[in-house]
């Protein structure tokens, strides 16, 4: 099976006054064409760093250094020049930030911020082109007026407007993979439903495989189909999101799971302090990718 | 026997695009050593609700009672002290430029608590109530994780010595497992201290396990108001529902809880 993401022992560390600090200490994940794929871990685990450095944000700053494979379609993220690589973001590659109001630019409107995200891909495109590409995809994420929408500025919209209107523009150039860090956090539940429910379809209409970073148990379970539980800079568990629900091996999945308050009400749990078992080798549940 | 009792209070904003209404004729009552969730989205307010408590802002009509008093618009000392707050963000609650000892000390000062020279012991000994070190008092709160943080902020509003704790989202901004332990904390403490406390949250989950009762708020009306149990296994009011019908769940128990409540059958 070939992969669209492969990721290979892959190594962060960041060089401080006190030395290098490691903070991803060989991970591996990959991501098949059009899957779900979700990465689960507390802050500070290195979920939204492995991101980065897909975008190849990262390789890019001094004080990090990098090592692995990070294939994307067949191509050497790592080893390619930069231009390259600022060419596949917002193309072959876009991403969804936590909070949508503070990732829009204030001062332009949609409308302009659209046209600018298409003409990554065909800078001859002109607004009309834009403005009729930008309806559609605006239609598609279920938004009344899109027209209204579209000559706003993100300060006029709604938290859970200008969410829509995030995933909207990561998908208007139909990329490969999209990259969504803790998308939603930042509003209510309902909406938040709401939007994952809809980027949940639109990945599967449009084919886009997803690397879904997220802290959130339930929401991973809603939206996933398969799992990675990264743990300081380790991925401790893996496999299909039912088998790590259903049953979970490691003793750092366990004490996750545990620690969500249930609204079956099974009172608050006891949760360990941190434990050797966390360290405890990776459990790997049949049926997922290698 | 109650303590607070709020009665018909209602806030209206005025702004250049006309009244808003952020809370309207709201009653409702908070029993001695009981847990009240105040739940809803946001913008349904209960941000201005928990400020109305606190004497931050005033009512624009009705009345808030606290045990057996009408609260004035402008709280005193005394009030002051007794109905503490713990904020969402614990870095934005503490002074960067004061230790963690000075933050705690400082309601002490204000509010004249016990002889001058016990303070310091008692700083100490309200850190270690919530589970941190004596020595910590030294520390700078950025160098604190988050769940350490918020500790002290719990720390800082029990040192007053209050009766209500107003508790606006003080676990969403922590991770889950620091969470279940910030919770518990404050369960342990209430019981042990006989607190009351108002707990305002959108997290239904957290909810079904620490509140007795729950006030669900929609557009600024109080929409339903019901036993903890009675709310997760009958809730009345359609956005109640709709509200559980969003939470996100893990284990299949849950999710037939929810498909079953979300329905209303």
């Amino acid at each position: 099976m070939t992969h669209l993401l492969d990721i290979r022992d892959l190594h962060l560390a960041f060089k401080g006054l006190s030395g290098l600090t490691e903070v991803l200490h060989g991970i591996d994940l990959s991501i098949a064409a059009g899957e779900r794929v979700a990465l689960v871990g507390e802050s500070g685990s290195g979920k939204s760093v492995t991101a980065r450095i897909v975008l190849g944000l990262l390789q890019e700053m001094r004080n990090a250094r990098v090592t692995g494979r990070v294939a994307f379609d067949g191509a050497d993220v790592m080893t390619m020049a930069q231009k390259d690589r600022a060419a596949l973001r917002g193309t072959e590659m876009s991403m969804i930030f936590q909070d949508p109001t503070s990732s829009l630019n204030p001062t332009f409107t949609i409308g302009n911020q659209f046209a600018e995200v298409m003409r990554r891909r065909d800078p001859k495109l002109d607004q009309a082109a834009c403005d009729a590409r930008a309806t559609e995809m605006l239609t598609e994420v279920s938004i009344p007026d899109p027209g209204r929408v579209l000559a706003n500025y993100p300060f006029q919209l709604s938290g859970g407007m200008n969410q829509r209107v995030m995933i909207a523009m990561a998908l208007v150039n139909n990329p490969k993979l999209l990259l969504a860090d803790e998308p939603g956090t930042a509003l209510d539940v309902s909406v938040q439903a709401q939007t994952l429910r809809l980027m949940h379809d639109l990945v599967e209409k449009h084919h886009t495989a997803v690397l879904f970073i997220s802290h959130n148990l339930g929401v991973v379970r809603e939206f996933a189909d398969r799992v990675y539980v990264i743990y300081r800079g380790r991925i401790v568990e893996t496999g299909p999101t039912d088998a790590i629900f259903h049953s979970p091996g490691h003793a750092y999945t366990r004490a996750l799971m545990d620690a969500v308050p249930r609204i079956t009400g099974a009172g608050l749990p006891a949760v360990p302090e941190v434990s050797d078992d966390f360290l405890a080798p990776m459990v790997r549940h049949d049926g997922g990718a290698s | 026997m109650t303590l607070l009792s709020v009665q018909n209070l209602t806030k209206t904003f005025q702004t250049p695009s006309g009244p808003v209404h952020a809370v309207r004729d709201v009653s409702f009552e908070v029993e001695r050593g009981e847990c009240l969730a105040v739940v809803g989205e946001s913008g349904s307010g209960k941000t201005t609700l928990a400020n109305m408590i606190l004497g931050i802002l005033g009512a624009t009509s009705g009345e808030i009672r606290f045990d057996g008093a009408t609260l004035p618009a402008k709280r005193g000392p005394v009030h002051r002290r007794a109905i503490q707050f713990v904020q969402q963000n614990p870095l934005s609650a503490l002074n960067p430029k004061r230790n963690i000892g000075a933050s705690v000390r400082l309601g002490l000062d204000t509010y004249a608590i016990g002889p001058r020279a016990d303070r310091w012991l008692k700083v100490e000994e309200a850190l270690e109530e919530v589970g941190l070190p004596r020595e910590m008092r030294q520390r700078a709160p950025s160098s604190l994780s988050g769940g350490q943080r918020q500790r002290v902020g719990i720390a800082r509003a029990l040192a007053c010595e209050p009766e209500l704790v107003v508790l606006d989202e003080p676990t969403s901004a922590l991770d889950v497992l620091v969470q279940a332990r910030v919770l518990r904390l404050l369960n342990d403490l209430r019981a042990r201290k006989k607190l009351t406390y108002v707990f305002i949250t959108h997290d239904l989950a957290v909810v079904r396990n620490v509140a007795d009762r729950v006030a669900v708020f929609k557009a600024g009306q109080l929409v339903e108001l019901g036993r903890t149990e009675q709310i997760f296994s009958a809730p009345e009011h359609p956005y109640t529902r709709s509200l559980i019908g969003a939470v996100p769940v893990v284990d299949d128990a849950e999710l037939e809880l929810r498909n079953k409540l979300a329905e209303g059958t």
